[in-house]
């Protein structure tokens, strides 16, 4: 049986655990994306008035965690294809979680009823198409893209 | 079988399926999406789970499928057909496995309305969509496969939303109400036999905390239910008699999980309480409490996109009171090594080493009481998934 002390024996290696691979040399701690350096860039429609965005609230709107903008706008994300390095080093940086894990994320979300992921795309245009199509669409492209006739913002 | 037919006969009809509907995002849209799943299990000293696992079985498959549909911002509805065969279990016979309504007002308050998976600790909702996680048996001091028809899902409404508390994390919860439906069918043969199991209601909530530090929350859940129930005893000998008796019960369960980049951790430590009380025989069906004990660490690292190990050590005691004895308490050492084809396909192969039956049931094994029954002994697993 489990006594008192061996579960708190249990919560301190456990926080231990945690706090070891939290900050454990080589993972990442937050990681500056600016809209115009970096090799992806996050973008929304040119009418949402964003600029900035914080990080953690973006992940959460990947996520499905937090729907809407500050303006009350229904926030609608869009990713690109699991294998597209842009996705890989947004999923990092931003989500902090590997694509993989991501998509265990939304395995457990599909099949238990609670949610869908965002729709994937195949290229930057597409994402552009589908950030034009709505105000609150948000995506984020490869540092290549043309990013004219979309919004880009930053992180902080 | 015809299920299951029909189950790869999706799986293989154009991924078109699998993507929504229609443009994205333009007016009401619907997804579908399924699994297949198939395993093979082989044990040593008993059988676990099934009655043949001792000599090697493959009656180890599940099948889903689901229809999801965004009819407004809001606004979501729907539903998942499923069919499962697990020893004498499931026999792949299809049922809703959750259907619901979805309206999300705001983050911090949505319902639910429906037959929704019931949230207790933090895979049960998930328990059988082998695709979400690293183990091919989550830990089954928390998550037993046996009991998935008590704990897997209400019919009733939830009440849920997502707070943001900035700099100090958010807040995740979920509170529910309803009742649960318990099927008969399944049960080992036996000289006693479960011949009704209604339940009153069954009601609780979870609440998660996401720290502050990325990936680590942690929280709580509760779930407390009232069962009708009616034993029919028949033993050599003697006149056979039904004992009816009412049977509350509280369950808790201490949540902690880190998933970050390719970690995973999670630590759960739980315990049920259950009652019987208003025997109508108290010689055949004593009133007794009885409070089991429920705990496992888990750790997973993905090693490579394809290539995902994790190790568990789950542990649980069936009576916190009556330690004695091999089958008292259940120990379950666990190693898995997950294998993703692609994105659409795993393989996964899983050794156990358990010590102590606590957690075996015996009516698999002849009715040997469990104290008799090979204390140490093994589990080996395969089992494969695609899904979409």
């Amino acid at each position: 049986m489990l006594t008192r002390r061996s579960i708190g024996r249990w919560a301190a290696a456990a926080l231990v655990l945690t706090a070891a691979f939290t900050w454990a040399p080589g993972n990442p701690g937050p990681a500056p994306v600016s809209a115009s350096g970096g090799t992806y860039r996050v973008v929304v429609n040119p009418a949402n008035p964003v600029t900035v965005v914080d990080r953690k609230f973006l992940s959460d709107v990947f996520l499905k965690k937090s729907t809407r903008w500050d303006g009350g706008d229904s926030a609608r994300p869009v990713d690109l294809r699991p294998d597209a390095v842009a996705r890989q080093q947004f999923s990092d940086d931003v989500l902090r979680r590997s694509v993989g894990a991501v998509k265990a994320y939304w395995q457990q979300l599909v099949f238990s009823g609670r949610d869908v992921p965002p729709p994937e795309v195949d290229t930057d245009e597409q994402v552009i198409r589908y950030v034009l199509r709505f105000t609150g669409g948000v995506g984020y492209v490869s540092g290549a893209a043309n990013l004219d006739r979309v919004k880009p913002i930053s992180i902080k | 079988m015809r299920c299951l037919i029909a189950g790869v006969t999706l799986l293989w009809t154009p991924l078109a399926f699998a993507a929504e509907l229609g443009a994205p995002g333009e007016g009401p849209t619907v997804e579908m999406h399924g699994f297949v799943s198939q395993g093979a299990i082989k044990t040593t000293g008993n059988n676990y789970l099934l009655g043949t696992s001792k000599r090697g079985s493959v009656e180890f498959a599940e099948i889903g499928a689901n229809f999801s549909g965004q009819l407004t911002d809001r606004l979501r509805v729907g539903f998942q057909l499923f069919a499962s065969k697990l020893g004498s279990n499931g026999n792949f016979n299809v049922k809703a496995d959750w259907f619901s309504l979805d309206y999300r007002w705001r983050d911090w308050l949505g319902l639910r309305a429906g037959r929704v998976k019931l949230p207790f600790g933090l895979y049960n909702d998930t328990s059988d969509i082998d695709a979400a996680r690293v183990p091919v048996l989550l830990p089954q001091s928390v998550y037993p496969l046996a009991d998935r028809d008590f704990l897997l899902a209400q019919t009733g409404f939830e009440l849920y939303g997502f707070i943001n508390l900035s700099s100090a994390g958010a807040l995740e919860y979920r509170l529910y109400g309803g009742t649960i439906y318990i099927p008969l069918s399944g049960q080992a043969p036996g000289p006693v036999q479960v011949t009704a199991f209604n339940a009153d209601y069954v009601a609780g909530g979870r609440l998660f905390w996401d720290t502050p530090v990325d990936g680590l929350r942690v929280g709580a859940s509760v779930q407390a239910l009232h069962l009708d129930v009616a034993v029919n005893y028949a033993f050599p000998m003697t006149t056979a008699e039904t004992v009816t008796a009412d049977v509350p019960a509280l369950l808790w369960v201490g949540s902690l999980e880190y998933a970050a980049h390719d970690w995973l951790v999670a630590v759960e430590y739980s315990r049920w309480r259950s009652k019987v009380v208003d025997s109508s025989n108290a010689m055949l069906l004593p009133n007794m409490a009885t409070v089991s004990e429920r705990a496992y660490s888990l750790v997973a690292y993905r090693v490579r996109r394809w290539f995902q190990p994790g190790v568990y050590y789950s542990r649980m005691i069936r009576n916190v009171d009556m330690t004695e004895g091999a089958g008292a308490a259940q120990h379950d050492l666990a190693g898995t090594l997950r294998f993703d084809i692609n994105t659409f396909w795993l393989v996964k192969l899983e050794g156990h080493f358990m010590h102590g039956t606590g957690g075996v049931d015996p009516g698999l094994n002849g009715g040997a009481a469990r104290d008799t029954l090979p204390n140490n002994w093994g589990v080996f697993l395969l089992k494969t998934t695609a899904y979409f």
